[in-house]
Parts: C-alpha cells; structure tokens; sequence
C-alpha cells in the first residue's frame, strides 16, 4: 500500500503542476488580451487628444471628415495604426487605444479608449506653418513640470490619406527628426561650457582669455576657423560665448586645466555616448530617442576640439538639447523627463497611466547650472528684437551639413517665465535658402504658447 | 452494481450527464450561429449527442465493474468534444469526429479488458516489449523519415500516437519483479529497468529521425514515471536523492539538445511570435487573438473565425474553443478531463502495476494537455501535439480511449492467476 | 453579448462543473464499495503480532526491514526484504524473497506456500499470525 500510494503522489503533483500552469496562462491571457486584439485587423482603436481635447488621431479619419492636413503637423510623431512607422506614438502605445477589454470583448461604437497627450494643436500647427516652405524640426516642454507641448517634424505628409503616395514622399518624411541626431553645431558649446565649470570652477574659468584672429593654428597643427573673418581679438568666457567664437573654445579644450579625460566624464554624465559606435536609445511613452554620441579622442587632434565645438562626429538629438536645457533653467542640473502622455482612459472611461513629472540623475552640477544660465540669459539680451517680450535664455548654432554645402541653424533655450517655463530647441534646415529665420519661428511657438 | 445504492448512483450520474449535455445544447441554441436555415442540422446534432448518450449507458450495463466513474466522466467528455468539433465555423455535425469517438469508446473498452488482471498481464510483458517493437518497425518502415502518418488511403494513422499506450504498458512494474535482482560488478540491477531505458533510448532516436519532437516530451514523461516508480520504491530513502540527480540530468539533457539542436527546431523554439505575425508566429498570434476575441464567454457557438487557421481543429483546439464557448468553458472542460485523471486519488488501485499504470497515463495526458495548450498560448514552443479527447484525429482519440481503459482497469480490477480459469468462490472456513 | 445570453452562458458552464463534481463524488462514495470489494477479494484477512495488527490493504504486500516495506520488523534477524504476500481468489500466499532468509510457516521452513487461516508465519525472531480481521463494533460483513 505504501507503494501505491507513493506513486499516486506522483500523479497529484503532475495534476498540481498542471493547474499551475493553467491559473498562469489565466492570468496571461487576461493581462495579454488587449496586446493581442491590437494585433488583428478588427481592432477598433480609439482616440489621441491635445492638451485641449482637440483630436490627434482618429483611426478612421478621411480627409474629407477633418479636412486636408489636419493632422499633417503630427503626422510623424503620432502616427497611424498602419504599420508603417514604428517610432510613433500610437504605434507604441496601440494597446493603449485598444477598445477592449476581456470580459467586455470588443466595444466598436461607445469605447472610451483615448491617450490624452500634452501637446498643443494650436501651438503645434503654428510652429508647423511658421516653417513655411523649409524643412527642419522645432520642440519645446514644460521644463517644470515635463509635459511635451510642441513637437513637429518636416517634411511631412497627412496620415489620412495613407501612403499610396509614398513614393514620392521626402527623405525624413516618416520619422521624427526631434528624435534623431543631429550635428548641433554652436549648441555644443553649451555642453563644453557646463564641463568647464565643473572641472575649472568658475573663477578659474573668468579668469582664462584667449585671443581669436579670425583662424586658430591648434597644438596639432590644423586650422581652427573662426565664423568671424576678422577675429573677435582677446575675449573671456561670457564674450567667447556670446560671440560663439571657435579658436576660443579650441584653445579652451587644449588647456592644461581641461584634462580630456574630465571633458569625457563630463560628456558621459549628461548622457553622451563618448567613442561608443552602437546606437544608443533613450524612451519618451515607447518612442525611442536617439541618445547623443560624440568622439574624443585626443585635447590637441582636430577633431576632438570640433566635437567640442558642435561638428566633427559630434551627434545630438533636438530632443535631448532641449532636456538639457530644464537642468539649467531649473538650476538643479538634473533634467526633467519630457512625457507625451498625460493619462490615458480605458474601454469604460476609467482614467489610468497618469504622467508624473520626474528628473533624471545629476547630469551635470547646480552650480555650474546657474553659471551657465546666467551666461545664456545675458547672451539672451541680443535676441531682445527678434524674439522680444520674453526674458530669454539661448545659444544659437550653425551647423555644417554634407560637407560644408548646407548649413543647418539651430536654436536652443528656455524662458525665464513662472507660468510659462519653457525650454526649447528650433532645428532649421539649410537656411541660407530658407525665407524664415529659426529666430522667428521661436517667436511664433512662444508666442503661441504664452499667449 | 449488485446493490439498490449502485444502481441509483448509475442512473443518478447518467441523469447528470444527460443534463449537461443538454445545458451545453440549449447554449448553443440561443448563442450560437443557429438560424432556422441550419436548424436541422443541430437538430441531427442534439439527437446524435443524446442518443450516443443513452446507447452508452445502456452498453455499459453488460459489462461488470465495480465503478462506473471513469466512464461516465469519458462520455461525458468525449460528447463535449463531439460538440466542440461540431461547432467550429458553424454547426454541422462532425461525422468524423463521432466515428472516432465511438472507436474511441470501443478501444476503451479492450483496454479495460487487457488490463484489468494485472496478474495476467504480468506474465504477458514479454508480449508487450514485441508489440512495442512491431509499432518501431512500422514508423522505421513505413512512415519514412521525414514524415508521421501513414497514408491508407482513405485516412491516415500516425504510428507514433499507438506507441504511448505500448509504451506506458513497457514502463508499468510489479513489486515482485523490481525483487528479481542480478548482480553486475556489484551493482544489483533489475534486468526489467534496462530493458526499459534501452526502449526509450530508441525511442528517442526514432522521433528524432521522424522529426516528430512533439511526441517526445510524452515519452520521456511517461518514462520518468516509471523510473520514478522503479527507484523511488525499493530505495525510499535515496529517493530524494535520486529525483534531484535525475531533474539536474534531464536539465543538461534538455540544453545540450538545444543547443545541438537542428536549425528548424531553432527557429521553432525562439520565435517572438508578434514580429512575425505573418510567418511562423501566425497561427499562434492568430490562435491568441481568437482567444481575446473570445473572453470569458466566447462568440457562441460556430461564430468563430479561427476556422479558417490550419490545425484550427488539433493544434489549435484549445484556442477554437475559447473563441467560440469563452475561456471559462474551456478551462472547466480541461478540468473535466483532469478530474477524471485524479481518480485514482480518490479510489486508490489496489496493485502496484495497477498504480504504475495510472501515473503512466496522467502524465501522458497531463504533458500533452499542456504541450497543447501553453504551446498554443505562447508560453512554451509550439509542438504538434494534440488535446486529448478534444482534438480531432482518429489515432489520438483511439489511444487516449484505449488509455483511459488502463485507468478504468485500475479501478475496477480483477484477482485471478493466469494459470487458473477458476471462477471465484466463497471460501469456506 | 446580452445579459440573457450571458447569464445562460454562466449558467450551463455551471450546470458542466456541478456535473463533473456530482461524477468525482460518486467516486468518493464507490470508494467505501470498494473497500468491501476488497474484503471480499482479500478474504478479510489480517496479519496479528501479539499487540499489533497489520492490514492487509493490497495485492503483494512485502514484509523486511527497510523503510519502503509495507509491513515493517525492525529486526536485524529480518532480511531487508524478506517476503512478500501476494493474494488471488482470497488466498493468501507467502514468498520468500531472499533464498538466505527463511520464512517458517506453522514451523516448517517453506519458500513459497498458500496460508490458511490461523497459519503461524515466523520472519526472523517475529511470529505473526493469519486470521479474519476482527472489529471492535461487531459490524458483520456480508
């Protein structure tokens, strides 16, 4: 009998494991299902919102219900359901918009199913238009609170009317160059003036000056050009920047008080991949974000001292300029992650996935934050016509695009504003055939915004 | 049956079966896809699953058991299934699946007959090992390699799934034999335990030469089961021991076949079915979104879509009907098919061969059940393995009834010597 | 899907659980048949020690002194192993296991025999005793 009984515990446990498994693939199932039904072709998908309930995305829009180009100014960033893109916000977040739920099963007429993001359709389109007939791309979020209140990508094309067209479509047309690296140009000038104070402090850094003829023979040997012809002569720190005078910076990086190897911590601390060649990502609600990568490789070479100055194979997203720029203007140093999605409401309208404004680790240190906001608010008084009525913090850049044949103008900034904290980065492809300037069009988004 | 109790009881459980066939009929009528155009056929439908009901009931009174059970719970279960399969994609009547669930009635039985003197059958082992190696010669021979059925003609059979039973009958023990011990360079050794792990060496080899690595999972489960029968019993104490040694063992089997593994095995074993929904993720992806289609209380009957996915009636049974008769009903009837493998847990066997059987045929069912099922649901490989009772497929419901004959044998069995035919007496004092 | 239908839907999934439960318990109440099946198979027999009875629960009931056995002496005099009983037709035999070990049934020394009621098997420096089991209540079997 013992024996008998010894091998029936054997068929108990068999059974047990069994009902294991199947109370997990309950369980599964009931957590999955919505992932799944987002899979088939009878998934009804319900809708985006703006900040101010205006609809993003309806996944059985026409042309004719919203009118043409409605929804051309998000085209790349909310994208569709189609499949087309990957690195949107539906296509990331399509269970999301799912209207079903398991024990309801599909709901086509009344779901409630919705992501209610944090942009502004009207800003959004303002900046879209302000464009005009040139490409580039313009961002800009709540540096307090990290909602994404402007994003927008040209090209770009009406999601409505699908891609039988696509052919035709630009290069870019499908993503989101907020997302993408970028060459930043004088922009990076801001990241090398945050490494040094923090590696000189400030009253080493107010005390070093340097003199610009106009071209600058480096320590290896190469040239070092100045976008001023003439020279800027003998500057300090905040004229340099001011001036975003290049020998300057190159004399800066070859100093014996600016070892290479503290430029790198620095670099890796704010999220740079330093001589890294894999493709590094960062997460915005599932849209994946290029994180910037640069290579330096030696203080005297001629391209680390251009990587420091915005070109070489220095690469950085829009979007990660701008996060850049919340440490500053908060003066903490520690970034505010941008978000898209303020919440989100299930098949029966019950609100979930509340955003959280959170920060990021220490990128860089409150003091040297608050040197360099001062130096970009001061910076900030010549933009004082251009884009006036706003205490402004900003460091333009140029960058030098297919060899030197294009040059992109990039702006980026915030304003020290309490209502409106807002940090931003302007991208402006090839502007010397533009009939817009970037300085307009962050006028535009401001004023949009502020309004 | 002798008493007034069991007569009562007989017909008491015939009723309760009878009831929820019937309950399962009207849900059908109100929820599935039953407008009057198709109405004759459930009609032809209802009458099938009633009558084969009521002629099932009375068969069984000429045969003798001590308890009816385990025959109920396979009518039980064999007419759900014949409604399952008469369901999917719109109701008709799976003539099909209602032959093989007579046949399936029939091994049934010839599996409670050859079993159920264990003393018998005991002494017929050699029998088995031949029969065994007969059902290998035929898969060498006739199947060729890369392929599981056998063609007739008008249908199919797959060798393999006869194989089980032969093999559970290899790998059932008696106590008097794991006492026949030989002495090699000190090491006692029962003679029958090898002849037993030789069988499923081959075994092995054969499916992999067959390509049929579904079916594998169910050998060597049955295979540990009565290993675990063999070692755990004379050696109770080492048995810890031994079940650690054997799990890590089977552990480093398992990778160093993974890694060794052919490419198509590969690709079958890692595959993120959502990237590929149109490839080799396509019927899982398909079987799953069925199932979230479904919910807990399905489309009703034949108003799925997961018809029109191949092996939508085998492989993906499990997801079919969660789609049209809702998750809850397809977990109620796999634990339906459980309950009746636990009953020898309520009525022990009263003989170790008896009891060996019943774990070699649990385990069976258990591990195809969930081969199926979390293959299908994406929680292990997909293999093609089948549901018992519930897939379609005339092999596979003829062995799980000869199977379920085993466990009946266990139940009601039979004390009588080989060599004496004499009927049993009362003894006097 | 509507409430009715709903409600039907739980409903005969309730009807299919009850059903398979109402199955499972009428095994449970089979088991006590089955016991007195056994009876009659086993002819009721027990094993008697002087203070201890053994049941005789199932067909080849071994007796040694290992762990595993059903019926336990622990006795060095005992072979691990010692016998085995196996019962047909409600007769009960003993088998010795080990050719070393002698099994001394009504004191002759056998290897294998069928036992008769009141039958002396003596198992090392164990004596135990074949007889119909007694009950203390006085419920009478069939």
């Amino acid at each position: 009998m013992k024996s008998i009984k010894r091998s029936l515990r054997l068929v108990s446990i068999i059974v047990f494991a069994f009902i294991a498994g199947m109370i997990m693939l309950v369980l599964k199932i009931q957590k999955e299902a919505s992932f799944y039904i987002s899979h088939s072709n009878t998934a009804q998908l319900g809708f985006v919102y703006d900040r101010n309930g205006e609809i993003l995305f309806d996944s059985k829009a026409t042309p004719e219900t919203y009118g043409e180009n409605y929804f051309i100014d998000v085209g790349n960033l909310i994208g569709d359901a189609k499949g087309q893109m990957t690195n949107t916000l539906v296509a990331n977040n399509i269970e999301k918009l799912n209207n079903y739920s398991f024990s309801m099963g599909l709901v086509s007429k009344d779901g409630k199913s919705s992501i209610h993001t944090s942009l502004d359709h009207y800003a959004n389109r303002k900046v879209y238009d302000s464009f005009g007939t040139s490409k580039g791309c313009a961002v800009a979020y709540d540096y307090k609170t990290g909602e994404i209140l402007v994003c927008t990508s040209l090209p770009s094309f009406d999601v409505t009317k699908g891609y039988a067209d696509i052919e035709n479509f630009e290069t870019g047309t499908l993503i989101s160059k907020v997302m993408y690296g970028t060459v930043p140009g004088s922009t990076q000038k801001v990241s090398t003036l945050l490494s040094a104070f923090q590696i000189m402090g400030k009253d080493k850094l107010f005390s070093k000056s340097y003199t610009c003829n106009g071209i600058y023979m480096n320590k290896g040997g190469n040239e070092i050009v100045c976008h001023n012809s003439y020279g800027h002569g003998t500057q300090n720190i905040q004229q340099a920047f001011q001036n975003s005078c290049n020998p300057f910076f190159a004399q800066l990086v070859e100093d014996d008080d600016m070892p290479l190897e503290n430029i790198i911590k620095c670099y890796e601390k704010m999220g740079y991949a330093v001589n890294d060649d894999k493709e590094q990502y960062f997460d915005i609600n599932g849209i994946k974000c290029e994180r910037a990568s640069t290579t330096l490789k030696d203080s005297y070479e001629f391209n680390t001292q251009w990587g420091c100055i915005g070109q070489g194979e220095t690469l950085v997203s829009p979007m990660q300029l701008m996060m850049w720029q919340s440490g500053i203007a908060n003066q903490t140093g520690k970034m505010t992650m941008p978000y898209l999605i303020k919440y989100t409401t299930n098949v029966e309208n019950e609100i979930g996935d509340w955003a959280e404004t959170s920060y990021s680790e220490e990128v860089f240190t409150p003091e040297s934050s608050t040197e360099v906001r001062q130096i970009m608010l001061e910076n900030g008084k010549n933009y004082s016509e251009s884009i006036s009525g706003y205490n402004i913090g900003i460091k333009s850049g140029t960058a030098q695009i297919k060899d030197g044949e294009e040059e992109n103008s990039l702006l980026v900034g915030f304003i020290e504003d309490e209502r409106h904290p807002i940090a931003f980065c302007v991208l402006l492809e090839n502007k010397n055939n533009s009939d817009t300037r970037s300085e307009n069009i962050v006028k535009t988004m401001l004023d949009a915004l502020c309004q | 049956m002798e008493t007034t109790t069991g007569k009562v009881k007989y017909v008491f459980s015939a009723i309760f079966v009878l009831i929820s066939h019937l309950a399962m009929l009207t849900n059908m009528f109100y929820n599935g896809n039953c407008d009057p155009s198709n109405m004759n056929k459930f009609v032809i439908l209802a009458i099938t699953v009633i009558g084969l009901d009521i002629l099932y009931f009375i068969a069984m009174l000429f045969f003798k058991q001590s308890t009816y059970t385990i025959d109920f719970m396979l009518i039980f279960i064999l007419n759900i299934s014949l409604i399952f399969q008469s369901s999917f994609g719109g109701i008709s009547l799976s003539v099909k699946h209602l032959v093989t669930c007579i046949a399936s009635l029939i091994s049934c039985r010839l599996g409670f007959i050859l079993c159920r003197n264990h003393k018998w059958i005991q002494a017929k082992k050699k029998a088995f090992y031949i029969a065994t190696g007969i059902i290998m010669l035929c898969i060498l021979t006739l199947t060729g390699s890369r392929s599981m059925w056998i063609d007739l003609g008008f249908f199919t059979i797959q060798p393999s799934e006869f194989l089980k039973p032969a093999f559970i009958l290899v790998c059932t023990t008696y106590i008097l034999e794991q006492q026949n011990k030989i002495s090699v360079w000190k090491f006692n050794i029962v003679p029958e335990n090898l002849i037993c792990t030789g069988f499923i060496i081959l075994i092995c080899g054969l499916q992999w030469w067959c390509r049929d690595l579904g079916s594998l999972p169910t050998f060597v489960a049955i295979y540990l089961c009565g290993l675990c029968a063999r070692l755990c019993y004379p050696k109770a104490k080492l048995s810890k021991k031994m079940i650690i040694t054997g799990i890590a063992s089977l552990a480093v089997l398992a990778i160093t076949a993974i890694i060794l593994a052919p490419p198509y095995v590969k690709s079958r074993l890692f595959v993120d079915i959502w990237n590929d929904t149109s490839g080799d993720g396509y019927q899982q992806s398909q079987a799953l979104i069925a199932i979230a289609n479904g919910g807990w209380f399905g489309k009703g009957a034949g108003n799925g879509d997961l018809h029109n996915i191949f092996a939508y009636e085998t492989d993906l049974v499990f997801a079919s009907i969660c789609e049209e008769w809702g998750l809850f009903f397809a977990i109620m009837v796999v634990c339906a098919i459980l309950i009746m493998l636990a009953s020898p847990l309520v009525n022990p066997p009263r003989s170790y061969f008896h009891a060996t059987l019943a774990t070699g045929v649990c385990s069976a069912f258990v591990v195809q059940m969930a081969l199926n099922i979390f293959g299908s649901c994406n929680m292990i490989p997909f293999t093609g393995v089948t549901v018992p009772f519930i897939s379609q497929g005339g092999s596979s419901m003829v062995t799980c009834g000869f199977m379920m004959g085993m466990l009946i044998a266990g139940q009601s069995p039979v004390f009588k010597n080989p060599t004496n035919n004499k009927k049993k007496k009362v003894k006097s004092k | 899907m509507e409430t009715g239908n709903l409600i039907l839907c739980v409903i005969t999934a309730m009807i299919l659980d009850i059903s398979a439960l109402v199955l499972i318990l009428s095994t449970y109440f089979e088991k006590l048949d089955g016991k007195k099946r056994w009876k009659k198979i086993g002819n009721d027999m027990e094993l008697v020690e002087p203070g201890i009875t053994y049941a005789l629960e199932s067909d080849e009931v071994l007796i040694g002194r290992h762990g595993s056995v059903d019926i336990r002496l622990p006795d060095l005099s005992v072979s691990r192993y010692h016998a085995i009983m196996t019962v047909c037709n409600g007769i009960w035999t003993i088998q010795a296991l080990n050719p070393k070990a002698p099994i001394l049934v009504n004191g002759q020394r056998i290897s294998k025999t069928k036992l008769k009621e009141y039958d002396v098997i003596q198992i090392g420096t164990y004596k135990l005793q074949i007889r119909k089991r007694r009950r203390q209540n006085g419920n009478n079997n069939r």
